[in-house]
């Protein structure tokens, strides 16, 4: 078989598989888009880019795709043009954690093969290094949020002593998030008792008399919890009007905020701080 | 006025990076997110300051998340980037995170205190910032996605 040239950007299923006994090209393409989608919905994308990325590469091989989005898993069918040949696979998208570096790798994948850049073997190659990809070096993101959050602080009014404050009581809880992820813990575990921690931390600027503002020193050291891409990327899927996967990202912000909300709840109670 | 405006502009360029930290984004959309959240917030700023425009907090932040949203579409083909990689982070630190404190502050209070006078002024306290922050966020995201679903070509094309 042939493999499709730099210009050939309307390569059939055929002419991008190499010949492997036994193994279908539209079974290996159906698999590979069925990896693709299950990965780009768990690194946290958009449904209609998903969708998207998804049609522009089953359009550049050749062949219909169509796909079912549920909250956890990806249901996609792939045919042949004529519709001779189909397979239908089932894939669950798994606990990746938001990365829009993988999202980012992959969106740019699909275009390089919609353009006919890569062959198929190639892309296939570059979806391995892509998901492959390492997080952010924990060390560095811990810093980068303490100060986020010490500088949320500050657009809420609060002052120097509750940024210190602030800083610290968000190093520690996400130091625990952290922590607590690496050893599977519950996701609503983690935020109760990282919400907990970064309270009581966070009382200590009016415990202590630090500063004018420890009311919003209090309030702010915890927002850095709150699931804000989940919010956004729910709206999104509404609008797009992919109904199932906005609620299931609505509800799954909802029960995490509730659980923060716990959390710092159970922190002012136990530091016998009023709310107001 | 001049020194506020700076701060608010870099407090959130900061909060900004932070906030994308947690979601692990190409190096080279920290740039970019500061930017636009510097912008944005401080536009937003600009628009409640009662010497300027002295817009409602709704408003303002309605206006801002159009703001940047239309930047994070404009800016995602220089960037080679998803426009939502800039986007929400550079939105977050709009986020009514003391809105939503105060709501939850006066919905467990209001389970707390047994009169009726106390009972009142804690529902109040809850309904007055949970509305604020039901109509912040509704503005934010309504403003934010808009530009994206407008400009799909640019916005779906970025990382060509």
């Amino acid at each position: 078989m042939n493999m499709p040239t730099e210009t050939d950007n309307t390569a059939t299923v055929a002419a991008c598989m190499p010949d492997r006994a036994g193994d279908s090209p539209l079974r290996e393409v159906s698999l590979f888009l069925s990896d693709y989608a299950a990965w780009l919905l768990g690194s946290g994308a958009t449904c209609i880019r998903l969708e998207r990325n998804v049609d522009r590469m089953a359009d550049a091989w050749g062949c219909k795709v169509v796909m079912t989005i549920l909250p956890r898993h990806i249901h996609l069918t792939v045919s042949s043009p004529d519709q001779s040949e189909s397979y239908t696979y089932i894939t669950a998208t798994g606990c990746y954690g938001i990365s829009f570096d993988i999202n980012t790798g992959l969106s740019r994948l699909s275009w390089e093969v919609a353009d006919g850049r890569i062959s198929f073997n190639e892309a296939r190659r570059r979806f391995a290094d892509i998901t492959a990809t390492p997080p952010e070096s924990p060390a560095l993101v811990l810093l980068l949020a303490s100060l986020a959050n010490a500088s949320f602080c500050r657009l809420f009014g609060g002052d120097w002593a509750a940024m210190a404050v602030v800083f610290i009581a968000t190093a520690a809880g996400l130091y625990m998030k952290q922590l607590m992820l690496g050893r599977k813990a519950d996701l609503r575990v983690v935020f109760m008792t990282c919400a907990f921690v970064s309270a009581v931390l966070g009382a200590g600027a009016g415990l202590f008399g630090l500063g004018d503002t420890p009311e919003i020193a209090v309030g702010t050291s915890v927002l850095y919890l709150v699931p804000g891409i989940p919010f956004l990327n729910s709206f999104s899927d509404l609008l797009a009007g992919h109904y199932i996967c906005s609620f299931s990202r609505f509800l799954h912000a909802v029960i995490l905020t509730c659980c923060l909300s716990a959390g710092l709840c159970a922190g002012l109670l136990t530091m016998n701080l009023g709310m107001f | 006025m001049l020194i506020e405006y700076l701060q608010d502009a870099l407090f959130a360029a900061v909060a900004a990076i932070g906030f994308a930290a947690i979601s692990n984004p190409p190096r080279r959309a920290y740039l970019f997110c500061a930017l636009i959240a510097a912008i944005g917030h401080s536009t937003r700023f600009l628009m409640m300051h009662q010497q300027v425009f002295g817009l409602h907090i709704v408003l303002a932040t309605t206006a801002a998340s159009l703001l940047v949203g239309l930047l994070a579409v404009v800016l995602s083909p220089v960037a080679k980037m998803p426009a939502e990689t800039c986007l929400f982070p550079s939105l977050l630190p709009m986020i009514p995170g003391i809105y939503a404190y105060k709501t939850f502050g006066g919905l467990v209070m209001c389970m707390y205190r047994g009169s009726e006078g106390e009972f009142s002024h804690y529902f109040y306290l809850f309904a007055s910032n949970g509305l604020t922050c039901l109509f912040i966020l509704i503005g934010m995201v309504t403003g934010a996605t808009i530009p994206i679903f407008m400009l799909k070509r640019i916005s779906f094309q970025a990382t060509r």
